[in-house]
């Protein structure tokens, strides 16, 4: 798309940003001028949001710096510690148990959604938009709904465990039950996005494919498996990466709902909950070890960046285009 | 949503079992999305009896309609209201006007270094608000910008990369007869963008500048790290910071929550297909 532009661009000698009064020659005012002037919010994002990012994070990674008192070489130590630290393997754990339950359920309640959107039904807008509203309440709105229903005390869902004959559960507060109550309500707030996605997908699937196995005598499951899932395989595999960097990050989430919100450190009960970002804010904004969480930093980084070369490599490989 | 039409109407027809299905599955979930929203609605028209109350009181009689006044009153709650919307305006408009110019160089103009100029905003994806957080914590404590709202606005006054690819691919599909026409009318560069271009582009800007308000109400980390004062807080910060003032009356904190989203959902309800075509945007790059 880009090259076939820029020759264009190229085919058109006096075009328009050499404005056919000044020729283009007037120095301040040329074509390349303007186009510095248009990019340059972003050349200033480069330097201060990318570039200072990345070199500091490089050097106060090898420093042990409090803030207040000027930062002090360290070297590696602030990488040997981590990897030695307990508390940091633990939050990577509960990491990987949070994405391994939140990433799958996601991805196949958004594609079941989609699936069963994707057809002139009555009331479809308000459906469609029913799923959205969560996706658009930020954490703090989810967390005191969420707790309308997982308040152990007086929450619906041991109301319904009632009603099951189950014995009632603190969620939140329970070691073993936190993570996935985590992980449910974040299905709960993001599902409405990825249907959307998974939407946007199935309409790209030729209505001419399902035709054509119908009259080949195909049943509706030999049509999803057959015509559907290998036409949407790309949004499958964008959704599974998406949600799974998305995973990496979670911090709002933890932070809101096991922490400030019941007047508690974050990360309970007894870290329980500790996820990999949090441990980060606590190092960093809570003991003022910015050395230290400038390590955990970059372990992230490098997760995500993985991540991101993985979907990109694979994505040729596996994704069947329709 | 695009639909299908006639052809859709076929197959409801042909799949009359798999439309009550159909039915059935999005008819629950969407009961699984709204009740816990009117469950939270009920808990904060409780008094403190009702909503600690074992077994649990589902409908408050009378309901305590004073709970949203009392936030107004015995808390700053119109002063975290003011604060997230002045940062979300700002937010949104330096991220349109700033990501529809460099989306308009990247699309329209003859720059030096484009491709690597493309190439470094995919890697600035890869360095999400967490990656970066703590050298930009130490950046603006240097520039003496804590506990200002700076930190929360200046980043979205350098266009963002989601902002550029989608501005850039709109501005890539406007023909060129457009910015012809205006430069032969002696338009400048800025005028042809400004004039031409911009309003050609409005349901992409308005896409762009939802998912930003969206993205800057909503936000916890950068507010909680950045803000200090309690008069400078926003509102999801500023609600949870009642959890202490209120002292356990969690009814007055729920009602503070349902209200700082009330302004989201409007707009969610007036901008729709904004919201929906800005997910599907995101999904684009694959």
């Amino acid at each position: 798309m880009t090259t076939i532009e820029d020759r264009v661009e190229q085919g058109r000698r006096p075009s328009l940003g050499d404005g056919r009064r000044d020729g283009g020659e007037r120095p301040g005012f040329g074509q390349r001028a303007w186009a510095t002037v248009f990019a340059f919010p972003y050349l200033a994002h480069l330097v201060v949001l990318t570039a200072w990012p990345v070199l500091a994070l490089a050097y106060f990674s090898l420093t042990d710096y409090d803030t207040l008192s000027s930062p002090r070489w360290v070297g590696l130590d602030n990488f040997r510690r981590l990897f030695g630290d307990e508390a940091f393997w633990r939050s990577l754990l509960n990491t990987a148990y949070f994405a391994v339950l939140f990433v799958p359920t996601q991805t196949i309640l958004a594609l079941l959604l989609a699936v069963a959107l994707n057809q002139r039904l009555r009331w479809i807008s308000w459906l469609r938009s029913a799923y959205f509203v969560p996706v658009v309440s930020s954490w703090v709105v989810v967390g005191y709904v969420a707790d309308a229903v997982f308040n152990p005390q007086f929450g619906m869902a041991n109301t319904v465990l009632g009603w099951l004959g189950l014995p009632p559960a603190t969620w939140l507060q329970s070691p073993v039950l936190v993570i996935p109550t985590l992980a449910l309500v974040a299905v709960w707030k993001g599902v409405g996005y990825m249907m959307v996605l998974f939407l946007a997908g199935l309409q790209n699937i030729p209505e001419e494919l399902y035709e054509a196995a119908k009259i080949d005598g195909a049943s509706a499951w030999q049509r999803f498996r057959r015509v559907t899932l290998p036409g949407i395989s790309g949004t499958t595999f964008l959704v599974l990466v998406l949600s799974t960097i998305t995973t990496l990050q979670a911090f709002e989430q933890v932070y809101v709902m096991t922490g400030p919100m019941r007047g508690q450190p974050a990360g309970q009960p007894n870290g329980a909950s500790e996820m990999t970002v949090l441990f980060m804010y606590q190092q960093g904004f809570e003991f003022f070890n910015m050395g230290y969480a400038s390590a955990v930093a970059w372990v992230l980084f490098a997760l995500i960046f993985i991540l991101t070369m993985v979907q990109l490599r694979l994505q040729k490989k596996w994704v069947h285009y329709a | 949503m695009p639909d299908t039409g006639q052809r859709g109407r076929a197959r409801q027809r042909r799949n009359r079992p798999g439309r009550w299905l159909a039915y059935l599955f999005l008819g629950l979930g969407a009961a699984v999305m709204v009740v816990p929203f009117v469950a939270s609605v009920a808990n904060s028209l409780k008094n403190f009896a009702q909503y600690v109350a074992v077994p649990p009181i589902w409908v408050p009689d009378p309901p305590a309609w004073s709970n949203y006044s009392q936030v107004w009153e015995r808390a700053p709650f119109g002063l975290y209201a003011w604060n997230s919307f002045l940062i979300a305006t700002l937010a949104v408009v330096g991220n349109v006007v700033t990501s529809a110019m460099v989306g308009h160089a990247l699309a329209r103009m003859k720059l030096p270094g484009k491709e690597v100029l493309l190439a470094a905003a995919l890697g600035t994806l890869m360095l999400p608000t967490v990656v970066t957080i703590i050298p930009n914590f130490i950046l603006y404590k240097h520039l003496g910008w804590l506990d200002t709202m700076l930190p929360l606005v200046v980043p979205y006054w350098l266009a963002t990369p989601f902002g550029i690819f989608l501005m850039r691919q709109t501005f890539l599909a406007i023909p060129r007869d457009f910015e012809e026409a205006a430069a032969l009318d002696g338009a400048n560069p800025w005028q042809v963008f400004w004039r031409v271009h911009m309003p050609l582009a409005k349901p992409a800007l308005a896409t762009l500048g939802v998912f930003t308000f969206m993205a800057s109400w909503g936000a916890v980390l950068e507010p909680t790290i950045y803000l200090t004062s309690p008069e400078k807080y926003t509102l999801p910060i500023g609600v949870m910071s009642l959890q202490g003032q209120f002292m356990g009356n969690d009814q007055l904190v729920t009602a503070a929550a349902l209200m700082s989203l009330v302004p989201m959902l409007l707009l969610f309800l007036l901008a729709q297909r904004y919201f929906v075509r800005g997910a599907m945007a995101s999904g684009l790059k694959g």
